[in-house]
């Protein structure tokens, strides 16, 4: 059993951390970065070509973070591969060693590098949720028996602050259906306003780990507010930021990421800090919000 | 109807070699709503080639007036019979009307050669007379029972069929902030109709193999029958 499922089982608090694999066949450092903090995070997720921009796959990364005794949770989005590519890439995972894995709909073509792509979608996030789940019972989407079955830890995404809230709650519930036993969320800066996501997700009794992107300036946030679906840094953080020195600037970055943190610990079973390459902060964000 | 747009004329001539013979074809139902391909634009092609050293020796729409080039026994009878003594000498077509009617010039002229005028770009409602809107992607496999009547494989950038992905932003999509993300459309329309439980229930994923192309249907006045990679099947039309 991985060590995310258990922490969550245990209903423990957990802290995972993000690597975002790069343009090009040199790991090293971003596995260095995931060195680094390895008795900080339980996990790191690997994304799965961010922001639809060609690179490296999340798989080899995964694979790669595995070989090192760290543990990941492999992205898996159905932007660029069709349900037999998605069936296959989850059996190769398995043979891999990976066992967390977040099912994402992904990023379309028309936001990355590569424009004019196919969007592929044979599969929704829901419907991957329910293949991988058939997968892990030992047979394939269609029925057909597998020789050797794998049994993943399967989560889910979920935007808390989307408006309306509704559709969110109730494509939710479908993915907890169809087999999402954990769920991350949508970078979070307004804690009232996850308070009042909460107050609606808990009666799923699924773990939830609050999404945190470490804020790095006052430009960050106000480009965030209008391109970033599902974000809203308040007025008070961007005021904040843009009063500090830049010497200051991370050591801001840090108080207010720690502050988002301790103000959601109460609400949800853990965080999911997106450092945006800031890796060297995440031990300080993570003594601040007094989470070790 | 088959929305086209008419391919520059820049790009249009150089698909023909010196003193090639060319018939232009337009159509009176989709491409003349269009305006890619109706009368006036039929004969304003034939003038602009001309004008551009294109040896055109004719052109025509086949009428009657709102008659599709796609209904092959039509556009045959016209192509042979009325314009026969043009069209014989013709050493290619340029057709201005859907890929359909490119085909259909195919067979109406026994094999001719037909050079594309426009783009197909999509099947459409003809919202008024200057504005035509995709709502059908032409799946072969319709699930708007579902969804209040409005196509998520159409009208959702992703075709997601179980709800909205998490990238709207104040109900636009991701992909064009002025364009209604296609679930948040569903959605209000479900809870307009009373019907929001239905966005509740699971939807399977689609059947690709109806979507495979090329497809075939045979009609009867009692029957129909639908031919894809899903295999054939036949509907009863009638008690």
């Amino acid at each position: 059993m991985s060590n995310l499922k258990q922490a969550l089982q245990d209903k423990k608090f957990v802290v995972s951390g993000e690597i975002g694999p790069p343009k090009g066949v040199d790991i090293e450092k971003c596995l260095k970065n995931a060195e680094g903090l390895r008795n900080q995070v339980i996990a790191f997720n690997v994304t799965d070509l961010q922001s639809a921009v060609m690179r490296i796959g999340s798989m080899a990364v995964s694979a790669k973070l595995v070989e090192r005794g760290l543990e990941p949770v492999y992205q898996l989005t159905c932007r660029d591969r069709n349900r037999l590519a998605l069936q296959s890439d989850l059996l190769s995972a398995w043979a891999f060693g990976i066992e967390n894995v977040l099912c994402l709909t992904g990023d379309h073509p028309n936001l990355g590098d590569h424009v004019q792509a196919k969007p592929v979608y044979d599969l929704d996030s829901v419907q991957l949720l329910k293949v991988a789940t058939t997968l892990n019972q030992g047979h394939d989407m269609i029925g057909h028996e597998l020789e050797g079955k794998p049994d993943f830890f399967l989560g889910g995404v979920v935007t808390p602050a989307a408006d309306p809230m509704e559709p969110q709650i109730i494509k939710m519930q479908k993915k907890i259906d169809s087999g999402a036993r954990f769920f991350q969320t949508q970078a979070i800066y307004e804690p009232e306003q996850f308070e009042m996501f909460m107050n609606q997700a808990q009666r799923f009794n699924v773990p939830i780990m609050a999404g945190v992107v470490v804020l790095k300036s006052a430009a960050m946030a106000k480009f965030m507010n209008a391109n970033v679906a599902g974000i809203k840094v308040p007025d008070n953080l961007i005021s904040e930021m843009e009063e500090t020195k830049k010497e200051d600037r991370k050591k801001k970055t840090v108080e207010i990421t720690a502050r988002i943190i301790r103000a959601v610990k109460p609400l949800c079973q853990g965080v999911h800090i997106m450092p945006l390459g800031w890796d060297e902060l995440v031990p300080d964000i993570i003594k601040q919000a007094a989470l070790d | 109807m088959h929305a086209t747009i008419q391919k520059s004329i820049d790009e249009i001539v150089t698909y023909f070699k010196p003193g090639e013979k060319l018939f232009v074809v337009g159509c009176d139902n989709c491409a003349a709503k269009c305006h890619s391909g109706g009368i006036p634009e039929t004969e304003e092609m034939a003038n602009r080639l001309k004008k551009r050293g294109v040896n055109v020796i004719g052109w025509c729409v086949p009428q009657p007036k709102g008659m599709s080039l796609c209904k092959l026994s039509n556009t045959k009878k016209v192509l042979q019979e009325e314009y026969g003594e043009e069209t014989r000498q013709a050493d290619s077509f340029l057709i201005l009307a859907c890929g359909q009617g490119f085909h259909t010039v195919i067979d109406a002229t026994d094999g001719g050669a037909v050079h594309p005028g426009c783009d197909t770009i999509f099947g459409g409602e003809t919202v008024s007379d200057d504005f035509i809107a995709e709502y059908c992607s032409l799946c072969g496999e319709c699930i708007v029972e579902q969804t209040g009547g409005l196509c998520p494989v159409t009208l959702c950038a992703k075709s997601l069929l179980n709800g909205p992905c998490g990238g709207a932003k104040d109900g636009k999509c991701e992909v064009d902030r002025n364009r209604d993300c296609g679930w948040q459309l569903i959605y209000d329309r479900l809870r307009t109709l009373g019907r929001l439980e239905q966005m509740k229930e699971y939807v399977e994923p689609k059947n690709n193999s109806r979507w495979s192309r090329p497809r075939s249907l045979t009609v009867g006045e009692k029957e129909a029958t639908f031919v894809s990679l899903a295999g054939s099947s036949t509907i009863v039309n009638h008690d």
